[in-house]
């Protein structure tokens, strides 16, 4: 008896908690935020969904969008898979009718994601690297990250013009953006005389490269270059460089660099290079700002991935009081177009695909600190 | 030796000793079934746990690298009794199909509790042995690798040793032959339960501890290491320990010269096309036994 009424009371409580939840949502701006949770990937997503709360938290406390409308996430597993992905946003617009989305942490979620949001979703695709996400993306479609392409183009130039290299070998993963990073880099470096000695890939739920490292080693290239958007695979990928014998020059792929992969990986990051378009090092007072309210906030160190996630809220934000809209999303995206956008990376533009125009940093890895390099 | 033959070699060593890991997770699985005809789905998450505990014993506790490991591994072995009490042994009158589903709600419990409790953050182990490089003539190994096929071997014969010569391995070859006659004989069957759980956990933890250097562990990497097993199960039969040896090398060298030659992408296929190949030509594995139905 005394059971079941505390079941019943239980469950009051829970109807009334579910009621006030409802009338907290209704003046809401509800934004889907969309990103890899469990599975290998579940650590950028974590990086990212926090560095959304803690962008959330800044807007919030100044009072919100429009006339105090505060925003709220409503957060969502894609597990790194692009079924997942597509279930995900079809959940958030069909099922729970949110206002607006931002997802699409990794190309092969985004390219899927894309069609579900086409013409009736204002969507915001954040770290997917591959140029068709925006090529063949939809009025709606904002993408901050910049392609692989802008990204090789600038790589490219500075790994001809700076590393004394004369062959190169990848390990790239087996997606989209994989592919596509190979053959770039393929192209580019090979117009600079450095030989593309070979490729090969891995999946996003491989635990061992022994074996393909092994193989690279026997190539003997100058230097290797890593591929790896997700975190436990890339401090795995380094530290097995190592453990394989390899002692030339590892390179990492652009804009996967964080503080945690170089804790994890150790002395075999130590003097790598990368580009990201987040400078740790920079004094950007928006930055500052975000990355003092994430560490009140969190545990981990303020990241590109999470720095990504921030600037999605704080364009939508921005969006939002300019154009006085919610659910006008045409007029919206016209807005995002039109303007240029004061963010913590930096002032950035949209282009007519909605693709980003954003500053690209040279980085390095010394002393286990992520420094700019000039 | 020519440039090829060396790497030959060098992928055929990388592959034995990532079968040996095979071999251990596997070892348990097949105990599990072959004494108490349990298919344990939660079996990956021991090597989870195994591994995390190691992490957690060496970082909150100071412990050096093989304390850290050699506490994990009693710890999860522990554990296995609480499994096996709360999990398998109150529904060993079920329908087999209760026991599967049992053993895949303890394995969700875990993967979530270990994502809840641990952090989704890769983590890694460190192990003065990890990047310690021992060159045998042309051929590299690393010292962390050379430990996780010793201790791995080293393991298997006193597993070998326990079965056939102890008394309670006696036992537990005879559950696996009868349940019922043995208890009828007077084996305790009870204690057989806990102690194959016991062995299987620790088996699982163990290898954890040992890959965990090798690679970043997650939450969720218990689900590799539960497919890996199974694959060799049923590669070398169900409840054949001789089976899960050479079925755990063959599938590690399998997959490296295929991962070598052809491409990674292409390794982890070749597990699955293996398994339909026995199912087809030897359906109890190739070391299986067939028993008879119902």
């Amino acid at each position: 008896m005394r059971l079941r009424s505390g079941i019943a009371a239980a469950s009051m409580a829970l109807i009334a908690a579910g009621t006030s939840l409802a009338v907290a949502q209704e003046d809401n701006v509800r934004v889907a935020a969309i990103a890899p949770l469990s599975g290998p990937g579940a650590f950028d997503g974590q990086l990212a969904i926090e560095g959304m709360e803690a962008m959330v938290e800044i807007v919030n406390e100044g009072g919100g969008v429009l006339d105090g409308r505060m925003i709220e996430l409503v957060i969502y597993d894609d597990k790194g898979n692009p079924e997942e992905g597509v279930s995900a946003a079809k959940r958030a617009i069909e099922n729970d009718d949110v206002d607006l989305l931002v997802g699409g942490w990794f190309s092969s979620v985004a390219l899927t994601m894309k069609e579900v949001t086409r013409d009736r979703m204002l969507n915001i695709m954040t770290s997917t690297q591959h140029p068709n996400t925006t090529k063949e993306g939809h009025d709606l479609l904002f993408r901050l990250n910049a392609t692989s392409t802008m990204m090789s183009d600038t790589y490219s130039d500075f790994i001809c013009d700076r590393m004394d290299i004369d062959s190169i070998a990848f390990i790239t993963i087996n997606d989209d953006y994989g592919r596509l990073e190979a053959e770039n880099y393929e192209k580019l470096l090979g117009e600079c005389g450095i030989d593309f000695l070979g490729n090969e890939f891995y999946n996003k739920d491989d635990a061992d490269f022994m074996t393909v490292l092994t193989k690279l080693r026997a190539m003997n290239p100058d230097a290797i270059y890593v591929s790896a958007i997700n975190t436990a695979q890339g401090a795995t990928i380094y530290r097995q460089i190592r453990q394989v014998g390899y002692q030339g020059t590892t390179i990492a792929s652009a804009g996967n660099m964080n503080p945690k992969l170089v804790e994890l990986s150790g002395p075999a990051l130590e003097g790598v290079y990368s580009v990201s378009l987040f400078a740790p090092d920079s004094d950007d007072p928006e930055l500052k700002a975000w990355v003092e309210q994430y560490n009140e906030m969190f545990d981990n160190e303020p990241s590109f991935i999470g720095s990504l996630g921030a600037q999605a809220v704080e364009i939508l934000a921005q969006a939002i009081d300019k154009s006085g809209a919610v659910r006008d999303y045409d007029k919206i995206a016209e807005t995002i177009r039109a303007n240029e956008w004061n963010t913590l990376l930096g002032d950035i533009t949209f282009d007519e695909i909605g693709q980003a125009q954003q500053n690209i940093y040279l980085i390095q890895i010394n002393d286990g600190k992520i420094e700019t390099v000039n | 030796m020519d440039i090829e033959t060396i790497l030959l070699i060098q992928q055929i060593m990388n592959g034995l000793v990532n079968g040996m890991t095979y071999v251990l997770i596997a070892t348990g699985l097949t105990l599990v079934f072959g004494v108490l005809h349990i298919i344990n789905f939660a079996h990956g998450e021991f090597y989870m746990l195994g591994a995390f505990f190691t992490f957690f014993a060496s970082k909150l506790l100071g412990l050096d690298y093989v304390t850290a490991g050699i506490l994990a591994t009693v710890a999860v072995a522990s554990l296995g009794i609480v499994a096996n009490r709360f999990f398998f042994w109150p529904l060993r009158r079920e329908h087999e199909f209760t026991l599967l589903l049992s053993s895949l709600g303890l394995a969700l419990l875990l993967t979530n509790g270990g994502e809840l409790i641990f952090g989704a953050d890769p983590k890694y182990i460190s192990s003065p042995f990890a990047d310690g490089i021992v060159a045998m003539g042309p051929m590299i190994l690393t010292q962390q690798r050379i430990l996780i096929f010793g201790v791995g071997a080293l393991m298997l014969l006193l597993l070998y040793f326990f079965i056939q010569k102890t008394t309670m391995g006696k036992m537990m070859r005879a559950t696996a032959q009868d349940a019922e006659g043995a208890a009828l004989t007077g084996v305790d069957i009870r204690r057989v339960y806990t102690v194959t759980f016991v062995l299987a956990c620790g088996l699982a933890a163990l290898a954890g501890a040992l890959v965990g250097p090798t690679a970043m562990i997650y939450p969720t990497v218990g689900s590799w290491a539960v497919l890996k097993g199974f694959i060799v199960v049923v590669l070398g039969g169900l409840g054949s320990i001789v089976g899960a040896l050479i079925g755990g090398l063959t599938l590690g060298v399998v997959e490296a010269l295929v991962g070598g030659y052809i491409s990674l992408g292409f390794a982890q296929a070749v597990g699955f096309a293996i398994i339909i190949v026995v199912l087809l030509w030897r359906p109890n594995g190739l070391f299986g036994v067939a028993r008879r139905a119902g």
